[in-house]
């Protein structure tokens, strides 16, 4: 009996939070995010990112006089936490949209996504089953196989490398990159000599480049998502031969800051901040403005613009006519030129090189 | 209504997991650190009968339960040889292992992708997709599990296990046979978990490592304590309590950018609280 | 020369590792407590001498005040929290629980204040290299052998040479008898765990020197020391510090025959099989 009245209080504990009461104009949107634990390291950038945004647009007043408010849940990147915290938002507090990150989440929640007709929008993870997981899975950034299409291209084409090696971080995202890099190498008529995983948030590289570069490759191609500094240092300590590239992950300022990452090549999903953006941002959070606050910043970005457009409509802010009001718009004018033929947005890709601790481009690849 | 039915099917799946852990850890007194792993095996095996062959979703948790339960003979078997401490890291070893199979073997768990689109499970020509429907089989599997855990704990074979854990030696002195009496514990437990993984799989639809590491079991052992070791009602409750607290704790207002750490520092300063003032958990006996 | 770099990176690390080993296996074999908070303390450490530094200090003056606070740490978790625990009569299942919601309490602390972001010293001769039998070997990499044999002797000179390490030795081989015979067993286990603490601070901040720094950057280490421990044989410091640089040369020249991803699960695959043969550990007593 005891063990029930236990169980009944939980329970009402529960129901409690349904009844909370909501500001009559605030429009709530939901993040389910990996916010403590080892993948911290990126969801906290991305809720800084959308904090940022939501923050800048309150400040000018709201969207057509309403505050946005965006309820932020932790799930530690794991698949069975998203799917609670997904239903906790969408039933207890009637949210319309959802941003997410990490493709294992995504993937758990898409199902969800379809079947409540709430909106999930991803700024992060570029994994290819992302693409078509969910009508209702929105993806701000491009999926990583156009990126590396156009690198495998540049490598082959313009710069002339014949071999590479490949070092990936083992999670979703790194997977993802090396098949989509290995698959248009080789098509581009490269050879692939060697490929090691690192364990995500491991930022001892040494053994890997070590057999890497044993390998003999004429460039090294690189997807991880952090720690992109520490695999400079190294692969500057075993006087590497051979050439450094990258994707849109080594877009970030301590790498292009770091003297040992001078010559590395990388594509980056273009995204640029205004003018003292950058600097505002630090000044907040103490933290750079990085490739990942960048995006969900944009993804933001995106979201509001729809909502703007609803309330001018006069429509019900709902996930299915935010879905609609997206594909309305298409085409959306942030950080960078986001368009929407299909749930995944294309961008412009610029190949990039690193020089004298400034990111340089060198080549310009418009939207498809 | 579906957060709450959602919170409740897997509050019942942890429970039949806790009730794994339990007979394990709190009963016999093999300290398993590898419960996620050989519940992996079963969520993974599930998955991928239901993805790739025409298997039924009973049969394939029947399948799952009986290759769990070979399994978890096979990984406390060392606790016949290996004891105490040396066996508690002995069985960590276990599940890192286990970790990275489930990482690394593409074909059969898809590998850090995870393995999305398991098919919900079809019960007489009906699909349980809604949480609402899907509680009804976890309710159930639950109740099963429960019911076979008092009766054993009623029964003298319940008496055994309790004396293998307070002297192991004098049992053997009197004529009984541990091995036997362990192996029956492991293989019950291993059913536990691996009908715990089936459900788990086709309930979230996609599963991947994540879900079955080392924090995962260290998250069963703590639901076990915090419930309480040894009882029945402990094993039920702990599950519930530990997966209704992050949402609790997410009442507490905290400025955004910190909340989450913060929450979890407060999570980690309950448990030490805990373990102070009620070590022997809400629901369990004195230690 | 594949094999000769892996060689030496495996040792490197291996010394790091031993480290930890060395540490955790003092306050194991005396406490008999899974004090998986060590790794939190490591990550402390390596947090507390990355402030001081940016407050000024100089780089010696930044490590005493790392290695003073985590001795300050070790010796007041077991004060307040283990000894509490023990003399209540909890289960070491329950002290296991307290010390898992310590290291929340403790990583997730780090978590707020330092952001997760991976923090970096910013020390440019870290990274310059000299050539050792062909290899290139950073500052900071030799540092970590240095200090990794020195804590080694350090940790048997204190074990065998010194009136607190018998005490101690005492204590872990028979704790009982060391309480009627008045080596008061809870005074040894604070100055253990003190002494334990201090000692990881120094992995604590050589390998995030190298490597970066992250809130949760010890919990890895601290699994594959364990491992060291337990396998080397409770109580021996050799045993611990071998074992680690075992584990850790294993893990590299694995590289030479299969990929990357599988050498972790082959290592602890070896240590599963290894435990049931020799189920005390190599150098047992």
């Amino acid at each position: 009996m005891r063990q029930l009245r236990r169980l009944a209080f939980f329970a009402a504990a529960l129901g409690a939070l349904a009844s909370l009461p909501a500001a009559a104009d605030t429009i709530k949107l939901g993040a389910v995010l990996p916010l403590t634990g080892p993948a911290a390291v990126v969801g906290t950038q991305e809720q800084r990112g959308i904090q940022y945004a939501v923050d800048e647009v309150n400040a000018k007043g709201g969207i057509a006089g309403h505050k946005i408010e965006v309820i932020f849940e932790d799930n530690q990147a794991k698949p069975d936490q998203s799917v609670l915290l997904f239903n906790k938002l969408v039933d207890l507090q009637k949210i319309p949209a959802i941003f997410t990150g990490y493709s294992g989440p995504s993937l758990a929640m898409a199902p969800l996504a379809t079947r409540k007709k709430t909106l999930l929008v991803n700024g992060g993870a570029q994994a290819d089953a992302l693409d078509k997981a969910s009508p209702y899975l929105i993806n701000t950034i491009p999926v990583l196989a156009g990126e590396l299409e156009v690198l495998a291209t540049y490598l082959f084409a313009d710069a002339g490398k014949k071999t590479a090696a490949i070092l990936f971080e083992n999670n979703a995202a790194g997977i993802a990159g090396r098949d989509d890099f290995l698959g248009s190498f080789e098509k581009a008529g490269g050879k692939i000599v060697a490929q090691e995983p690192v364990p995500f948030g491991d930022t001892n590289y040494r053994p890997a480049l070590l057999k890497l570069a044993a390998a003999a490759p004429e460039v090294l191609f690189v997807v991880i998502t952090s720690g992109t500094p520490q695999l400079a240092d190294q692969i500057r300590q075993i006087d590497a031969k051979f050439m450094v590239a990258g994707n849109t992950f080594f877009s970030d300022p301590e790498l292009i800051a770091n003297p040992n990452a001078e010559g590395f090549i990388h594509t980056q999903v273009l995204i640029n901040a205004p003018e003292g953006m950058a600097a505002a941002f630090k000044a907040k959070y103490g933290t750079e403005f990085d490739f990942f606050p960048k995006q969900y910043y944009n993804a933001a970005t995106v979201v509001m613009s729809c909502i703007e457009k609803l309330l001018k409509d006069g429509k019900p802010i709902t996930g299915e006519n935010l879905r609609a009001a997206l594909f309305e718009i298409k085409t959306f004018k942030g950080l960078t030129t986001t368009v929407f033929n299909t749930n995944t947005a294309a961008t412009q890709i610029n190949m990039n090189r690193i020089t004298a601790k400034a990111d340089t481009t060198i080549k310009v690849i418009p939207p498809k | 209504m579906d957060f709450l039915t959602t919170y409740i099917a897997l509050a019942e799946i942890y429970v039949l997991l806790g009730l794994s852990t339990n007979l394990l850890v709190g009963i016999v007194g093999i300290f398993s650190v590898s419960q996620a792993a050989v519940f992996g095996v079963g969520a993974y095996l599930t998955a991928f009968l239901l993805m790739h062959s025409s298997t039924p979703f009973p049969l394939a948790i029947l399948l799952s339960a009986a290759l769990c339960i070979l399994l978890n003979i096979i990984v406390t078997l060392p606790s016949l040889r290996v004891s105490g401490d040396y066996f508690v890291v002995t069985s960590f070893g276990i599940q890192l292992l286990a970790t990275a199979v489930f990482t690394n073997w593409t074909g059969g768990t898809g590998g850090a992708n995870g393995l999305p689109g398991v098919p919900a499970p079809i019960l007489f020509g009906h699909e349980f997709i809604e949480p609402t429907e899907f509680m009804l089989l976890s309710t159930i599997g639950m109740a099963l599990g429960c019911l076979c855990f008092w009766l054993i704990m009623r029964a003298p074979f319940g008496a055994l296990l309790r004396a293998i854990r307070e002297d192991e030696l004098a049992v053997a002195a009197l004529g009984k046979s541990v091995l036997r009496a362990k192996v029956s514990a492991a293989a019950l437990a291993g059913a536990f978990a691996g009908s715990a993984g089936g459900l788990y799989a086709t309930f979230l639809s996609f599963i991947d490592p994540s879900s079955f590491d080392l924090d995962a079991s260290i998250l069963l052992l703590t639901m076990v304590v915090v419930g309480g070791a040894r009882t029945l009602a402990g094993s039920v409750i702990g599950p519930f309590v530990l997966l209704a607290l992050p949402q609790i704790l997410a009442l507490i207002d905290i400025p955004t950018t910190i909340a989450a750490a913060a929450r979890q520092l407060i999570y980690g300063l309950l448990l030490i609280v805990f373990m102070l003032f009620r070590p022997q958990g809400l629901l369990g006996e004195k230690l | 020369m594949l094999w000769l770099n892996l060689l030496l990176n495996g040792i490197v690390w291996g010394c790091a590792l031993g480290m930890v080993a060395v540490s955790f296996s003092l306050i194991f074999a005396t406490t008999r407590f899974f004090h998986v908070a060590h790794a939190a303390v490591y990550g402390l450490g390596g947090y507390i001498t990355w402030s001081a530094l940016k407050h000024g200090l100089p780089e010696w003056a930044a490590l005493v005040v790392g290695v003073a606070v985590c001795a300050a740490v070790g010796a007041a978790i077991q004060k307040l929290l283990y000894e509490r625990l023990d003399r209540s009569g909890a289960t070491h299942l329950v002290i296991l629980i307290a010390s898992l919601g310590l290291s929340a309490v403790m990583q997730n602390g780090v978590a707020a204040i330092y952001t997760s972001n991976i923090l970096q010293f910013g020390l440019p001769w870290g990274n310059r290299t000299t050539t050792i039998g062909g290899a290139l070997l950073t500052n900071t990499q030799l540092l970590t052998v240095v200090f990794g044999l020195a804590s080694y002797a350090g940790a048997m000179w204190f074990a065998h040479r010194t009136v607190l390490g018998k005490r101690m030795r005492a204590v872990a081989s028979n704790p009982f008898l060391a309480e009627i015979t008045r080596l008061q067993p809870r005074q040894v286990h604070v100055a253990v765990m003190a002494i334990g603490s201090a000692m990881v601070c120094i992995p604590g901040v050589l390998v995030p020197l190298d490597l970066g720094l992250q809130p949760f950057g010890g919990v890895p280490i601290l699994l594959t020391a364990t491992i060291a421990v337990i396998a080397g044989g409770v109580g021996s410091i050799t045993g611990a510090f071998l074992l680690a640089v075992v584990i850790a040369v294993l893990q590299n020249l694995s590289l030479l025959i299969m990929p990357g991803e599988w050498s972790i699960g082959i290592t602890f695959g070896i240590f599963v099989i290894f435990m049931l043969f020799r189920p005390r550990g190599l150098f047992s007593s």
